[in-house]
């Protein structure tokens, strides 16, 4: 019984943690095409104010990994492609000395391929970097750009984007926020509680540009860059970041045959359409939503780490505020998954809480700033829960399975 | 009384059992042991085994 978890991030890592917790004789095999890391990804958009350099987030090395779970760890091998009838995949070993393409075969394949930065077309030379920060990998390169810097200019006000926004600003720097909503985190709350965000954070230096888009950038060698919004405003520039949300990676999925939508289409017990192949984490969606946050992640971990040991465990998920740290306005979200429905909006000045009322009436989904947020556990108590347990009604049993 | 620090294999917060979690229902002073096993961390829902003792 081998298991072979492809990604170490997050979700990767912790489904190893996990499985380790239920069964110590399994053989647990992580892939990754990176060098394989241990960090807190959440950490990336707040790393100034930590005071911490990207090595110093490294929370454990490959080495530790792979002894405190007793697994194999293959960085820097790109899984070519996957093989579910036979069960076995191919990839490719890449690094500056040497390639090799090897076999690996498993009982049980995991796919945590997580999720890439969406791109927005902007008009700019080739030399007019457009940074995301996803991974350790990028946020290296995104602290070496900003050195000595002075002003970033952030493509999205999402969670991202206002993090790393903050993060920024209160360590010195000038930012400007382009987006075209009309207030941060717009899907996550309503007007009133972005505008108090805007507010907090424009006094501490952020300048807003919402309801534009960027066009283009310009460099030239002694002005440096500049920025071209949808309206004609040009604004002068260090560095690009943009952070305008992720697009599930599932191209190893489909080439597979495993169903994919938006993302990997999985079922209760995180199984994709082809048999004993599992996903889990950014890169798949449940009933049609995808789930892009640490804890849903914990949470699946948890339950496939239990299914593959033995145990089917369908995954159920409570409602999962998320902290969002914007140090001008202490904000806790909780968006909903189905937009259908009206905000109710109670508190004065920072200090607001919204609640969004569904259709029938229930809280779906709330929103806390300022003193409000110590209301999150009491909140998410009594919100729908995000994954209700009983959905069982499955993608996987509708369709064809192969014989394993 | 002496009092310790339990930090998250994941996401790396910390539970000072001087300091408690009044936002999670635990005052000031509240021990480890007397957390229930099946809370999880606010942060990122690591489970509370997967807490380490630190001090």
């Amino acid at each position: 019984m081998s298991i072979v978890i492809i990604g170490a991030g997050h979700a990767g890592l912790t489904l190893a943690r996990e499985i380790r917790v239920n069964c110590k004789a399994t053989p647990i095999t992580i892939i990754s095409r990176d060098a394989i890391r241990g960090y807190y990804k959440p950490n990336l958009s707040k790393a100034l104010s930590m005071e911490k350099t990207p090595d110093q987030l490294v929370m454990k090395s490959a080495e530790t990994i792979a002894q405190d779970l007793d697994v194999k760890l293959l960085s820097h091998v790109t899984v070519i492609d996957i093989d579910a009838e036979h069960k076995e995949l191919r990839g490719l070993f890449n690094n500056t000395e040497e390639s090799s393409v090897m076999t690996i075969s498993y009982h049980s394949l995991v796919l945590a391929t997580g999720a890439s930065p969406i791109r927005i077309p902007i008009e700019r030379d080739a030399t007019t970097e457009l940074l995301s920060i996803n991974n350790l990998e990028d946020y290296e390169v995104f602290r070496e750009r900003i050195q000595q810097k002075k002003k970033i200019l952030i493509i999205g006000a999402g969670f991202v984007g206002c993090e790393l926004a903050s993060d920024l600003a209160s360590n010195g720097y000038d930012v400007d926020i382009v987006d075209l909503c009309e207030w941060p985190l717009q899907r996550a709350m309503p007007e009133v509680m972005g505008t108090e965000i805007k507010k907090a954070m424009a006094e501490q230096g952020v300048t807003w540009h919402l309801g534009k888009s960027l066009t283009s950038v310009k460099t030239d060698q002694e002005s440096g860059k500049t920025a071209y919004l949808s309206d004609g405003t040009s604004i002068h520039t260090d560095a690009i970041v943009s952070a305008v949300g992720l697009v599930p990676n599932t191209r190893l999925a489909s080439n597979a045959g495993v169903r994919v939508q938006r993302g990997i289409e999985v079922d209760a017990l995180s199984q994709t359409s082809q048999t004993d192949v599992y996903a889990l984490g950014d890169c798949v969606e449940y009933k049609g939503v995808t789930l892009p946050f640490i804890m849903p992640a914990t949470h699946a971990a948890k339950a496939l780490a239990k299914t593959l040991t033995g145990t089917d465990t369908e995954l159920t998920l409570p409602a999962l505020p998320v902290a969002v740290k914007i140090s001008a306005c202490p904000t806790v979200v909780c968006p909903p998954l189905n937009k259908k429905g009206i905000w109710q909006v109670q508190g004065a000045g920072m200090n607001l809480e919204a609640h969004f009322i569904n259709e029938e009436g229930v809280m779906s989904g709330f929103s806390l700033t300022g003193q409000c947020i110590t209301k999150k556990n009491q909140l998410a108590a009594e919100c729908l829960p995000a994954l209700p347990a009983g959905i069982s009604e499955i993608i996987v049993h509708n369709c064809t399975k192969r014989a394993g | 009384m002496s009092f310790k620090k339990y930090c998250c294999v994941t996401c790396d917060l910390i539970y000072d059992e001087e300091a408690g979690w009044p936002d999670e229902g635990f005052a000031p002073g509240t021990k480890w042991e007397d957390i229930p096993e099946d809370w999880t961390c606010p942060e990122c829902s690591a489970s509370k085994s997967d807490f380490y003792l630190i001090a």
